[in-house]
Order: structure tokens, then sequence, then C-alpha cells
């Protein structure tokens, strides 16, 4: 569903990343991992049809697609540290949000939608909070409030950055259920990572970014440690002791 | 009790700031979500000289005031960003920087130039001289603020609450901030008059600021944020008018800063009672 061809992504025409071809197909998720400043946010923009890339092109295969080539629609789950969480707004209006697109100036949510709120409430199990003021939630209920939105969204593809960086373990595997559960769907998803045991258990495809360049193939083959090395994602010194460890586990 | 209310000049002034409550205060509610609130009083100051000169130039003349504010403000903001951008200062020193200048180039023209308006009515406000041609232009800022909200209040919110959420979902992004800004000028100029140029942003942020410390939804915030503005206007034009040495200005403010004092303290989100809150 997404064909990006050698694409250059950065700022003020200094490229960040520079040769980033990957695939993206349906059902299917794929990581994106690398250091800070890698330009992993920068590509999730770029994705997003905000900042548009410096060189390269990037095809979307949606059936539904806009002329322009953008899908119909893309669901995305930002950092949540960057947001105001004293927003004086209750967990259903932040979940309503997802329904808001192409919404006229004075349409209410219509009962299909009304219905498809109250699902993702349910299903990330907010429902009891639905009337609560945000500032009540705890990080792991604001990031579920988030994904709520996101079904609410019901987009063929979906973007998640760093989704689990400020929640705790339960809410993390409830969180990775719904993905996988995305997943079953059919829709195509990219998951800014920075741990990488949550990339081996979800990752069909992994995008590794750094040293201004990308690697791209099945998880497995891109994550090991000369790769990870090489992308600046692991010193040297931190490989060794990977490595010591590893063979200390074996013996 | 109610003498105040038989001078012609007294009634003016109370229509003008009731009206200018309704359009300052949806705008007061935004700018202090969006985290801009000392860039509002920035851009008060920075749109002075803009004003001054067209006020020189033409006169009291409502449109080409705006026009004029409407410049000095986009230059401001243009060359602070500039000045971040390409130089080694920072924006809120680049901002400081331009606005200071731009305020003291105002007061410096308004003075050179023997102006017929007394520098501490334009400074502070003045309920006395509220003409025909501020009526209008309040009303018409109202009308615009009002209509503007009626349309763009979900994107408002979206893009205020998750901006790259917002970017995401729309085609025209930069449109809702664009207009924000214009309708952030436009309530600044409309406020000149009553509350003078160093005050008039008190009257944007003080009821807004006041009204987060009771509510957890947008439209209960935005209704309290104006009965703030509201009491806040009529109470202070009752002690300016009994206390005839005081301009309007920061009377209005001073009472708008007793409601922010109690909210802070009382309101449930308060200091007192505030258990849920957490940064």
């Amino acid at each position: 569903m997404l064909n990006v061809h050698q694409i250059a992504l950065g700022y003020n025409g200094t490229p960040l990343i520079e040769g980033c071809s990957f695939a993206l197909e349906q059902g299917q998720v794929c990581a994106v991992i690398g250091h800070n400043g890698s330009g992993k946010s920068t590509l999730m923009r770029t994705l997003l049809g905000i900042q548009p890339p410096l060189a390269g092109r990037i095809d979307w295969h949606d059936p539904a697609s806009a002329p322009k080539g953008q899908p119909r629609n893309i669901a995305y789950l930002g950092q949540s540290a960057d947001l105001d969480h004293q927003f004086p707004m209750r967990v259903k209006d932040a979940v309503a949000m997802g329904a808001w697109k192409g919404l006229g100036f004075w349409t209410g949510i219509d009962q299909a939608k009304a219905d498809r709120i109250d699902y993702a409430l349910t299903r990330t199990g907010l429902a009891e909070m639905a009337d609560l003021p945000l500032y009540a939630c705890s990080a792991g209920q604001l990031q579920r409030c988030f994904f709520a939105r996101a079904i609410v969204q019901d987009a063929p593809v979906i973007l998640l950055d760093e989704p689990f960086s400020t929640i705790d373990q339960s809410t993390e595997a409830k969180l990775v259920e719904i993905i996988r559960e995305w997943r079953a769907e059919g829709r195509g998803l990219m998951i800014v990572l920075h741990d990488l045991s949550a990339v081996m258990g979800l990752a069909d495809t992994c995008l590794l970014l750094g040293d201004g360049r990308a690697s791209f193939g099945q998880a497995d083959d891109v994550i090991t440690i000369d790769n990870l090395i090489a992308h600046h994602y692991l010193s040297e010194t931190q490989a060794e002791w990977l490595t010591l460890l590893q063979q200390k586990g074996a013996s | 009790m109610l003498e105040w209310l038989e001078y012609d000049f007294m009634q003016r002034a109370l229509v003008a700031t009731s009206v200018l409550s309704v359009s300052i205060a949806p705008v007061g509610a935004f700018l202090v979500l969006r985290r801009l609130s000392l860039a509002g009083e920035a851009m008060a100051h920075a749109i002075v000289p803009g004003i001054v000169i067209a006020f020189v130039i033409f006169g009291l003349s409502a449109v080409s005031m705006i026009t004029g504010g409407l410049i000095a403000g986009i230059l401001v903001a243009l060359g602070t960003s500039m000045l971040a951008r390409r130089t080694l200062i920072r924006e809120d020193a680049s901002l400081a920087s331009l606005y200071l200048i731009a305020l003291a180039l105002g007061i410096f023209i308004l003075s050179a130039a023997g102006s017929a308006i007394p520098l501490k009515s334009f400074l502070f406000g003045s309920a006395l001289g509220i003409g025909d041609d501020t009526l209008v232009l309040i009303g018409a800022t109202a009308t615009i603020t009002l209509m503007t909200f009626a349309v763009m209040l979900r994107p408002l919110i979206a893009a205020t609450f998750d901006p790259i959420f917002y970017e995401s979902q729309s085609h025209r992004p930069g449109l809702v901030q664009q207009w924000f800004m214009f309708l952030l000028v436009l309530n600044l100029l409309a406020a000149f008059k009553s509350l003078g140029t160093l005050m008039a942003v008190g009257l944007m942020i003080l009821p807004a600021t006041a009204a987060r410390y009771w509510v957890s939804t947008i439209t209960s915030y935005m209704i309290l944020t104006l009965i703030f503005a509201l009491l806040s206007c009529w109470i202070g034009l009752i002690l300016s008018f009994y206390l005839s040495q005081v301009p309007t200005g920061p009377a209005i403010v001073l009472v708008a800063g007793g409601f922010f004092f109690f909210s802070l303290l009382f309101a449930p989100l308060g200091m007192v009672w505030g258990r849920f809150v957490q940064k």
C-alpha cells in the first residue's frame, strides 16, 4: 500500500537521511528504529504529508486515495509528552476528535460515529473514565485515550511515534494486543520504537535509520549487531557488552 | 447607586466594554491554551507604532489604524522569526528586543507629533473618548470574531491540543494559526481605546487564566472566561468613575486580577482544593 523510493529527509535543504527506500503492505507492521535525531519523527511528518521530502518519491496505493496520492486517511499517534495534559477536555472528547475529519461546521457526530467512539472507549478499557477530565488520567490512560482516537479514525494506515515510551508493562501488553488486532484487520502500521525487545515480538519488517542512511528488510535480517553499530544505534562498547552477555547466557 | 449610568459617556463605555468582552474572551481563552500569553502581550506593544503613524497621518480612522497595526504586527513577527533563525539570539530575546523598540518608537512619534490624545489615555485607556467609530470598530471585531469561532472552533481545538494530529488531518493547516493571529491583533486594536496599549492584553489573559481553575471542558471554560471578562469591565468602569483619577485600563485589569487570585486560591482546581492536578 506504500512504496517509498530513495527519499531524502531533512530541514533547510540539509538532509538527515538520504536514499531511504522501503515498502509497507496491508496487514504488516514496520518498526522504525534509530538513535535520537536520526530522522524518525521527520519521517513520520513526511509520511503524514506535513513536510515534503527533499528528494525521492512516495507512492500510496490506497484504493480510496485522493488524487494527490495521499491516502484518504492516516491515523497518527504522536508522543504524548508533547501535549498539554491539563487541556480542558473530557476523555470522550479527546477520543471523539478521531471522528472530526470531514465534519461540516455545524454537523454533529452521527449515530454510527457515536457507536464507534463507544466501542473504542470500551476496547481500550476507558468506558468508565469517559466523562472524567483529561488531567485526571495517568500517562498510561492518556496513551489508551490516543489509541481509542486512532480506533475511531478507522484508517487503513496507522503511524505510531514511540507509543510505549511513557507507560507501564501491563498497559503496554494491552496496547500491543490492539496493534495485533489492527494488523489482523489488514491495516498497515509503522511504529517508531525505542525498545528493541518490543520490535522482536511485533514487527514484520524493520527500517533502521542512522548515520545519514537507512536499512530496510525483514526485522530479523535488519536487526543485527553489525547493522546496529553501522547505524550508530549501538556504540562498539555497548555491542561488546551485549555479545559478552549473550555468550554468558548461552554457556 | 446607579447615578453613573445617567452619563452618556458611561453608557457608551458600558456598551463598548461589554461587546468587547464577548469578542476578546474566546480569543483570550485560546491564547492561554495555545501558550501564547506572553506573545500576545508582546504583540500588543508591537502594533503601537503602526497605529500611531496611521493616527498621525490619517487621524482617528479605524480602517487606517487597523491597517497600520496589522503591518507593524506582521513586521515584528517576521523580524522575530528571521532574527531567531539567522542570528545567534533566540526567539524570546528577538521578540523582546523588537517589541520594545516598536513600543518606544510609537510613544516617541505620538509625543513628537504633539498628538491630541493625552499620553495617559493612550497608554492606560479612557472611558471618556469612546466615539461612534470606536463602537463600530468594536462591533465589527466582535462580529468577525464570533463568526470565526462558529466556523473554526473544532479545527482550533484540535490544532491547539494536538498540532501534528491536526496537521495530518487538514489540507490547509496554517490557516487556523494565521487567522487566529489576525483575530488577536484585531481584538487588541478594538481594546485600545477603553483599555490603553499597556492594559489591552490584561482583559484577554486574566479572565482566561482565572477560568482555567474552575472547569474541565472547553465550553464551560469559554463561558466562564466571558463571565469574568464582563464582570471585570463593569466593576472596573464603576471604580474608575468614582475614583476619577484612575484610568479605566488599570481599574478593569485589577478587577480581573482579583478574580484570578480568588480562583487561584478557592476554585476546584486551585491551590486549596486542587488535588487532581499533576504536571
